[in-house]
């Protein structure tokens, strides 16, 4: 199988394309759950179905050890690569490898000025040219608006897809008007799409709602099945 | 010796280079009584210091191999180890870290934190070693104890509070301020023998209040009794110190103390504080795997009625044969005792227990648990574990970082060739990460190990301890070739003039295989070519895979299949089917696409955050793949995959980039294909070198 064959079969090919068929190239994204419904899953199949489409993508973790996400990658793509029976494998690891590049950062030394100097630190030395940026494990309980202002204004300077994780709490009901959870819904509006995990208890798979889309790739409202013991998108 | 466990510290010293190690080892055994002259380490009297035992280390002034030492303070035993400062020697550090449970480090009150430190610190952290700072070199002109005090909170993360203040710096450095007693403490005599005691100057009795006001509230985090004591004003000495032993044991603070080694001040409050503050093996919990319960974690008893448990830390070839330096975990080391060890099981009977001073050492007849002692004539490698016959203990192995450079090396003659081996097998029984082996392909000596320096001092010390000369090659990287695609051959090899001829045919086709190195596969049918040249055929195959046609690299991943062939009743002949079967190689292998492949590393490089950029930059500009980085606080890990021939010299490389802030290592990851352009010119060189 080719890699675009490959790309072309994942499911969240929806968000890179318009409903014209138009590459979406910026894009601020978030995908919202509680702890441990798969966040970082999502946004490694983000990153794989980017790398897949020729592009280059900076993993950046706040709080994860290398190889914890290194780990991530490992295990998604075994899955990906198990569910299309495709034979190149080694192929496909490294096309990977060379083109996706993880930072990790403790809480404490991560913000968004080290993340530009960094970015721009590969780009000007031509180490490593990403057009994807994930960012798992932000804290946005402790981040004020204007923080992820500043981050939309690099990601549309840029041309970037930026690609955020935030984790909601239980006791936390709080919902901005767009209907974005808490810790982000007084940032809901600065993102083009905002994903949320839901869990229901009546159901085996877990769904994956679009809380809103403002690049026209998708309906808000639209749900995605996630399957429940390898995170990969139905 | 004492049988009391909490009298006795054993205490590494470490440090950056030049921070003056060795001169303050020198001062505390003069101190200590332990030896009655000083001697400076590049001293002008030619003796040179005591604990550098090396004639090597003496003419360096670097300290390469610890020596450790025994002496004793105000009635507690106290073992030293002597670190080296290199960052090429870190094994050394690291094992006496592993044997240690308290350190000293020390730090050039004008250089400050410098990039040894930082990895000293962190060994430290890894082995949980409880450690007090001192402030060394007072006396030089731009000493600044208080900015190295903050760079210890700033750079490597510790809570570090001054327990001293000094009177007077630089050249005007007279004596120290106790926080704890509140008093001037001054040195005087030649050598600085004389302790007086006085009242704090009075211009700097304000300096000394705040200083003891921040020393109280960091300690009273670790003590109830003393937070009560000052907040009704009544603090006393013992609870400052019980609490500063608390947090310091902790590993939650560390005092910070100043002198000048150099000058004899202040050595003497070191000492009382390695008593005071530094842990007793019983307030250390060290950890052997039960070999007999299938590796179980057992926690060492420190008990000396217990059976015998030691590890053999480190091997010196001394006048009087192997001297192993040995730490006994619990139970006692008898002379005259067998002991097994525990990797080999072999039984080895304790000759002669001796206590080291450097390279002076005195007969004892036992010695208990937690303490270092040397054996005599015992046949062991480092790190193996001893064991009385009752427990099967092996101490948890210790963290041994893989070599990082190799070179070729060539005795000049055959006495050289001798006692170059004798040296080599005695190294690296000495030396976990230097290794020696001879490349097959070039016939040469191979030796690597963790840095440049690491490799010249053990060819230096070829020279002088063993006469054995070497040459010195450039390293050499070991390239491969493969195939891309298949390819079909036929090729008849034919010489039929005059003579007993020679004539052989063999057809079939060479493909890539997935795994493994080599594989020929018989599909002669109909005896086309007669079974008893079949495995001639084989053999021309596998002496052609020795040498690829590139490059001249040995060929791997490849199936070789026949399926034709044609033979002559009289000329057909094994070497005939031989020859048939190169020329059948050669001219498939060519058409099958070959490429050349070459060794890629995986390279961990560590350093101050500052300089990411040129680090990165730098593997980028080798040919390096990124893989990931990790970034904490000030320290930065990078990882990347780098052709190993890309990586030679780079250690120096990153050094000056970094101010030898940084550090790497590396291991092999895979074969992976050379890039075209850059092959091109490894077969042109080695297309010439042919010629």
């Amino acid at each position: 199988m080719q890699k675009m064959d490959l790309a072309d079969s994942n499911p969240l090919r929806i968000f890179a394309q318009d409903a014209e068929g138009n590459t979406v190239d910026k894009r601020m994204g978030l995908i919202m759950s509680r702890a441990g419904l798969g966040k970082t899953a999502i946004l490694v199949q983000i990153a794989l179905d980017s790398i897949l489409r020729g592009n280059q993508v900076l993993h950046v973790s706040v709080g994860q050890s290398l190889d914890k996400t290194r780990a991530w990658y490992d295990d998604i793509l075994k899955g990906i690569v198990a569910d299309l029976k495709t034979e190149d494998s080694n192929e496909l690891r490294e096309l990977v490898l060379r083109n996706r590049l993880i930072m990790t950062f403790d809480e404490v030394t991560f913000s968004r000025p080290k993340l530009e100097e960094r970015f721009n630190d590969l780009v000007a030395q031509d180490i490593f040219r990403p057009t994807c940026i994930i960012i798992d494990g932000f804290d946005f309980a402790n981040t004020d608006q204007q923080t992820v202002a500043d981050v939309k204004d690099m990601a549309d300077s840029m041309g970037l897809q930026i690609w955020f994780s935030a984790r909601c709490h239980r006791e936390d009901d709080r919902l901005s008007d767009e209907g974005v959870p808490a810790p982000c819904h007084e940032v809901g509006s600065l993102f083009d799409t905002v994903l949320v995990i839901h869990a229901d208890k009546d159901q085996p798979d877990l769904s994956l709602d679009v809380i809103k889309d403002s690049t026209g790739c998708v309906k808000s409202g639209k749900a995605l099945e996630l399957d429940p013991a390898t995170y990969l998108v139905k | 010796m004492s049988k009391d466990l909490d009298m006795v510290r054993n205490i590494g010293i470490s440090a950056h280079i030049d921070s003056g190690k060795t001169t303050l080892t020198e001062r505390i055994l003069f101190y200590t009584q332990k030896i009655h002259a000083i001697h400076e380490v590049r001293g002008k009297d030619g003796v040179g210091a005591t604990m550098d035992s090396m004639e090597l280390e003496k003419e360096r002034g670097i300290t390469i191999a610890s020596a450790a030492t025994h002496c004793t303070w105000k009635d507690h035993e106290i073992n030293i180890i002597d670190t080296p400062g290199h960052v090429d020697f870190t094994i050394e550090v690291e094992r006496a870290l592993r044997v240690l449970d308290g350190a000293v480090l020390i730090l050039c009150s004008v250089g400050g934190v410098q990039s040894q430190s930082i990895t000293v610190n962190r060994q430290m952290t890894r082995y949980n070693v409880p450690r007090i700072a001192f402030i060394n070199k007072c006396d030089r002109t731009g000493a600044n104890p208080a900015r190295v005090t903050e760079q210890l909170r700033e750079k490597l993360g510790l809570n570090a509070v001054p327990a001293q203040l000094p009177i007077g710096l630089e050249g005007d450095l007279e004596g120290v301020v106790d926080l704890v007693t509140m008093k001037a403490v001054y040195f005087d005599g030649d050598n600085g023998e004389n302790i007086r005691e006085e009242e704090i100057p009075a211009n700097l009795q304000d300096a000394a209040d705040a200083s003891r006001e921040e020393l109280l509230d960091a300690a009273s985090m670790f003590s109830e009794e003393l937070m009560e004591a000052v907040l009704e004003g009544t603090p006393t000495p013992e609870m400052i110190r019980d609490a500063i032993r608390i947090g310091t044991l902790a590993l939650e603070l560390t005092p910070v103390f100043i002198g000048s080694a150099y000058k004899n001040k202040a050595v003497q409050s070191l000492l009382d504080a390695v008593n005071d503050y530094l842990p007793c093996p019983t307030e250390v919990e060290n950890i052997a795997l039960d070999l007999d319960k299938d590796e179980a974690e057992v926690k060492v008893s420190n008990d000396p009625a217990d059976p015998m448990v030691a590890l053999a830390f480190k091997l010196e070839d001394g006048r009087y044969g192997q001297l192993t330096y040995v730490r006994t975990y619990q139970g006692t080391l008898k002379k005259g005792d067998s002991i097994f060890n525990s990797r080999t099981g072999k039984k080895v009977k304790v000759g002669r227990l001796v206590r080291m001073h450097s390279d002076e050492m005195e007969e004892i007849d036992l010695c208990g648990s937690g303490d270092i002692v040397a054996l005599f004539g015992v046949d062991c490698a480092s790190g193996d574990t001893f064991n009385s016959s009752d427990t099967n203990y092996s101490m948890s192995s210790m963290h041994i970082p893989a070599p990082v450079i190799s070179l070729a090396i060539n005795p000049v003659d055959n006495k050289a060739q001798g006692n170059m081996s004798k040296a080599l097998n005695r190294f690296t029984k000495e030396d976990p990460t230097f290794k020696t082996f001879v490349d097959k392909e070039t016939n040469e000596t191979i030796i690597s190990g963790m840095g440049e320096l690491h490799l010249e001092v053990y060819i230096e010390r070829m020279k002088r301890e063993y006469e054995a000369e070497v040459e010195v090659g450039a390293p050499q990287v070991s390239y491969r070739e493969t195939i891309t695609q298949r390819a079909d051959f036929d090729y008849v090899h034919k010489k039929q003039t005059g003579g007993s001829g020679q004539f052989g045919r063999v057809a079939g086709f060479i493909e890539p295989l997935e795994e493994g190195e080599y594989e020929f596969v018989d599909k002669i049918v109909g005896g086309s070519i007669p079974r008893e040249f079949i495995s001639a055929c084989d053999k021309g195959f596998q002496a052609s895979i020795a040498k690829g046609a590139l490059a001249g690299a040995p060929v791997t991943g490849v199936r070789l299949t026949i399926n034709d062939g044609a033979f002559h009743a009289v000329d057909s002949s094994d070497v005939a089917f031989q020859l048939a079967a190169r020329g059948a190689f050669k001219q498939g292998y060519l058409k099958a696409k070959p490429m050349l492949m070459e060794p890629i590393m995986k390279v961990s490089a560590e350093g101050p955050t500052e300089f990411q950029g040129a680090v990165m930059g730098s593997l980028n500009q080798r040919r390096g793949m990124i893989l990931g980085t990790a970034e904490e606080g000030n320290y930065t890990v990078i990882d990347a995959e780098v052709p190993l021939s890309e990586m030679f010299g780079y250690s120096t490389v990153l050094r000056s980039l970094t101010q030898g802030k940084a550090e790497f290592t590396m291991e092999f990851a895979a074969y992976r294909q050379v890039p075209k352009s850059v092959a091109e010119e490894i077969i042109k060189e080695r297309q010439k070198e042919k010629k």
